[in-house]
């Protein structure tokens, strides 16, 4: 009997933290804050990969680890602005609060649709985020063929977009 | 309708920069003389952004899993385990 294949992100997984982790420890960090940089990483490596941007020079190891040094870098550079003490001018930078509230609203957003437009997301998930083709998101989400599908896209695209409209009514009521 | 649906693939032809130096600048135009053109504009830019706010949270999950899955290895769990003993 053949053994099913190993998801190569797996395999990748397997080979590249222990080495990250070591990095990580060496310098002062947690598992936690390691795992956590590893998938930001891995998160840009999947990205690129499927835009079909990922230009590895030597290989994916090497610049998975190069780039979950880079975001662990990033990452502790925001927690020791956090910390910075009583009195310091931060006026040039984003405010932390500002950033927050946006993404909870954005996070309170796609709550509310992953109740109600499940189906949409997943169908704008494949194309944007994916990057499949219209024939194979057809196929995979059973539509009458691309054409069909592409409807559904763009439609689905504005019932979000729609959606969109009445929660920030809503939160904007909510404000006032 | 159809008129909708146009108008909605109108507007990510210009977000993804797939349209024409002529059709972009009568989108341009458009932007700037019609304020209830421009906010659909911006909501459809959001509404890209939690599409990828939803994929991320779908992949996150796949990444915690794998994570959880490796630590069930002998070999692995022993070696993380050694490096933050």
């Amino acid at each position: 009997m053949i053994e099913p294949k190993e998801d190569p992100i797996v395999t990748l997984y397997r080979e590249a933290f222990p080495h990250f982790a070591q990095m990580v420890r060496a310098l002062g960090g947690t598992l936690e804050e390691a795992k956590d940089s590893f998938h930001d990483a891995l998160l840009i490596y999947l990205e690129r990969e499927r835009a079909g941007k990922l230009h590895v020079h030597s290989t994916p190891k090497a610049y998975l680890l190069g780039t979950a040094k880079i975001c662990w870098l990033h990452m502790r550079s925001k927690a020791s602005f956090s910390l910075l003490p009583d009195g310091f001018d931060a006026s040039e930078f984003n405010d932390p609060a500002t950033d927050a509230a946006m993404e909870e609203r954005e996070q309170r957003v796609l709550a509310s649709l992953e109740r109600t437009g499940k189906k949409c997301l997943q169908l704008l998930k494949a194309f944007y985020y994916d990057h499949l083709s219209m024939d194979d998101i057809a196929a995979r989400l059973g539509f009458n063929g691309r054409r069909s599908a592409t409807v559904q896209k763009y439609k689905c695209l504005g019932k979000v977009r729609e959606n969109l409209k009445t929660n920030l009514k809503t939160k904007e009521a909510y404000a006032e | 309708m159809r008129n909708e649906l146009n108008e909605t693939r109108l507007i990510d032809e210009y977000l993804f920069g797939q349209l024409n130096e002529e059709e972009r600048r009568s989108f341009d135009a458009h932007l700037l003389c019609n304020e209830a053109f421009a906010e659909k504009v911006d909501r459809q830019r959001s509404t890209h952004r939690l599409i990828r706010l939803f994929a991320r949270k779908i992949q996150r999950r796949r990444l915690e899993a794998i994570h959880r899955t490796l630590l069930t290895e002998p070999e692995f769990a022993h070696y993380i385990k050694n490096i933050f003993a």
